[in-house]
């Protein structure tokens, strides 16, 4: 009998243990805000006054999320009543599924920083910046807002530009082409891209270089053809709707033919061409910056992967992916540019509070100098009319900002609606061409049904 | 009286002994599962505020998903063949160091390692290996086949996962194997030596008959884990070459998570289940039947 007592108080003692040690967490935080507040109050002005508030913050930026850390650490230095945290993401951590976690639990993010595509998923939860909210997104340039905007509603503040096309390597196109002597502007029509290949090859350097994944392909290649219908968004997502209703096959369209016979072009002058879907990141990229090839399909993003490596080329540029012969058509002197993400704030899951704080934490992250910097220092051009001038980009940056700046840009909104599994499925599709086990009849019989078979 | 309290007594063992893991056991598996299939008949998303009762539509559209089946096919051929290879080499690593070899302790905790290898650490270390270092072999003695990487191509892709599986399982099933060698009565082994049986005769009539409790267990563990491969398929291959090789669990994943039709994927998670669960019960019922006593 003796022993059974003893057992049972045991169990107990493990029991509470147990229930201690689930409960202790939300105690602990609960003791940790307060101590932030109490212990030094008034650091900044009225801050003793306030009432300290907890946000989240969801990250789908994984190369940055030591950026925003540091950037959050200022911010409760500055308002010690708001603690920010951080909520990282890994690299191809799945992402979307932890996001979706959160939502599905009731722990919503206060803010987030997502893909457009996402911004379109979450409407429903999300808040709306109006002119009384957010007063601070006024300063957004001129078309940066529409991106985040559904419905009239702006639900996403951008804070990053971004843009692809096809890189070159200066170094190596001038030792080929003698120094000063190319023109990227000379690249608008598909001969000529030809032509510079052509050049290029006969000195001995591979002409260009595909990265094998469907992202690239599917989600950034492919998607041309939706963006390249017309200027604007509804030019794209009206070609994607009338696709899915079967009004038209997409190789009914001109553009697409004339991007797969530039695609057909890149791939006969790909330096991966023995084994095109290998898809190493790093090591295309070590190729492309060791001068190996002339050119590279991809964006300006693959600086931060360059800045890890050692006897790279700094220097490099963009030109278009021209898809016809006349170079007064849309698309054959422009390069991509995209707001890649959007800070969203929740407003299904947290209290005005936490809401109000969220936006007071935007407005200074994107248009207070100081947090500014913080971006600027990451190396993002920001699309915020008071951001300093006198800041010296990348090269690949810069290149982008000068076809921005004289308008030869192709507008990539359409890319909110390449969502979920579109650039999976189709980039599949794209790399099943690209190795050759299927054709181009194929390939747009199954981009069809795939548009077809969604809901 | 007396016997009432003893039955409340034994009620109150059990809850006190099996409760804290019941609880957690249900709050964990019965209940999400449950719930899991009760989900499979609505429009369930975790973006949407609400959500609908949409009755058997989504086991209709796993039926018209051509690529599950497709991946399904995929699938069991994958554990087909690793269940196959693997155990054969588990049974030879098995029998050659149960024999008197030199440096076995030593061989044994080699062959064992691989196993405490993460999948997704494993993946990434192998998909190193097929994409830098295969390819340098093949450039290095000129044979053509082994020049392009092997996840690549989609056949080739599968037979990659396969022979990662092996070698990752192969350690793991060898220990089990070697206890059911050593488990072996001597009395028995010397019986049949006396009776003339040695070698191969010896290991087919006497060894292998008294070892089907270590296949029970070594197949079951290979069928079962085989289909619930994810980690190795996430960090290997992660589906590439354009999808071919995305294993059952993984396409449901996707289907559920990436083109969050979440009641189809869940739908499919429920077939899945049935199939893997009828697959590892024939299995152990099949195998019993070999059973016998020393």
């Amino acid at each position: 009998m003796k022993k059974r007592l003893l057992a049972m108080i045991l169990m107990l003692v493990i029991a509470a243990v147990t229930v201690t040690a689930c409960g202790g967490k939300t105690a602990d935080t609960g003791s940790g805000g307060e101590t932030v507040g109490t212990t030094d109050p008034g650091t900044s002005g009225g801050a003793d006054t306030k009432k300290p508030v907890k946000i989240t913050y969801f990250n789908t930026s994984a190369e940055v999320n030591t950026m925003f850390e540091n950037m959050f650490k200022r911010y409760n230095e500055l308002y010690p009543h708001v603690t920010i945290e951080l909520i990282p993401t890994g690299i191809g951590e799945g992402q979307q599924e932890k996001l979706q976690s959160l939502y599905a639990s009731g722990n919503a993010p206060t803010f987030m920083n997502v893909d457009p595509a996402n911004v379109i998923e979450y409407q429903d939860h999300l808040l709306e910046f109006t002119e009384e909210n957010a007063p601070w997104l006024s300063l957004a340039t001129d078309g940066a807002v529409d991106g985040g905007t559904f419905d009239g509603k702006v639900l996403g503040a951008p804070w990053s530009v971004q843009g692809y096309a096809l890189l070159y390597n200066k170094r190596v196109v001038d030792e080929i082409f003698g120094k000063g002597n190319f023109d990227p502007a000379s690249i608008n029509t598909r001969d000529a891209l030809e032509e510079f290949f052509e050049k290029c090859e006969a000195a001995g350097v591979p002409a260009t270089m595909l990265h094998g994944a469907n992202w690239s392909l599917g989600g950034h290649y492919l998607t041309l053809v939706y963006a390249v219908q017309g200027p604007k968004t509804e030019d794209g997502t009206g070609f994607i709707d009338k696709i899915k209703s079967g009004e038209v096959n997409i190789e009914d369209s001109p553009i697409f033919q004339g991007y797969m016979d530039t695609f057909d072009l890149l791939a006969k002058y790909n330096y991966n061409k023995s084994d095109p879907l290998v898809a190493d990141f790093n090591r295309d990229a070590q190729a492309f910056a060791e001068g190996k090839c002339a050119t590279f399909f991809m964006g300006d993003w693959l600086w931060t992967t360059l800045v890890t490596m050692e006897n790279i080329d700094t220097e490099y540029g963009f030109i278009p992916v021209p898809w016809s012969n006349d170079p007064s058509l849309y698309g054959n002197s422009e390069v991509v540019m995209v707001l890649p993400k959007f800070q969203c704030i929740n407003k299904s899951q947290n209290t005005p509070e936490q809401q109000q704080a969220a936006l007071d934490a935007l407005g200074w992250m994107l248009t207070e100098p100081e947090g500014q910097q913080f971006f600027l220092d990451a190396g993002f051009y920001m699309p915020y009319k008071n951001v300093r001038d006198d800041i010296e980009y990348n090269s690949m940056t810069t290149s982008i900002a000068e076809y921005a700046q004289k308008g030869k840009t192709i507008n990539l909104g359409v890319f909110s609606y390449i969502s979920g599994d579109v650039w999976t499925e189709t980039g599949n599709l794209m790399l099943k061409y690209l190795a050759g086990a299927i054709d181009r009849d194929e390939l747009a019989k199954g981009i069809n049904d795939y548009w077809r078979s969604i809901r | 009286m007396n016997r009432k309290n003893k039955l409340l007594g034994n009620i109150g063992n059990f809850i006190l002994f099996m409760g804290p893991s019941l609880f957690a056991f249900a709050c964990v598996l019965i209940i999400p599962f449950l719930y899991g299939i009760y989900l499979t008949f609505t429009d369930y998303s975790p973006i949407r505020i609400t959500y609908e009762f949409v009755g058997f539509s989504n086991f209709r559209a796993v039926f018209t998903d051509k690529e599950f089946w497709q991946q399904f096919l995929k699938t069991l051929g994958y554990v087909l063949y690793s269940t196959i290879f693997c155990n054969l080499l588990a049974f030879i690593l098995a029998y050659l160091l149960t024999s008197n070899i030199r440096g076995r302790n030593f061989l044994r905790a080699g062959f064992f390692t691989p196993n405490l290898i993460g999948g997704i650490v494993l993946g990434y270390i192998w998909k190193f290996i097929f994409a830098n270092v295969v390819t340098k072999l093949g450039e290095t003695l000129d044979y053509q086949p082994l020049k392009t990487s092997f996840l690549t191509h989609p056949d080739r892709a599968i037979v990659a996962m396969i022979i990662v599986t092996v070698w990752q399982y192969a350690g793991y099933l060898m220990i089990i194997y070697i206890a059911g060698f050593v488990g072996i009565p001597r009395e028995v082994q010397e019986a049949s030596e006396i009776d003339g049986a040695t070698g191969l005769k010896k290991l087919f009539s006497v060894t292998i008959p008294l070892m089907v409790p270590s296949f029970i267990i070594c197949f079951f563990i290979m069928i079962s884990r085989g289909f619930m491969t994810y980690d190795l398929n996430l960090a290997l291959t992660n589906g590439q070459p354009y999808g071919s090789t995305r294993l059952a669990a993984m396409h449901i994943y996707q289907k559920a998570f990436q083109a969050n039709e979440y009641g189809i994927g869940q739908a499919e998670a429920i077939i899945f289940f049935i199939t893997v669960a009828i697959a590892a019960v024939t299995q152990v019922l099949l195998t019993k039947k070999f059973e016998v006593e020393a």
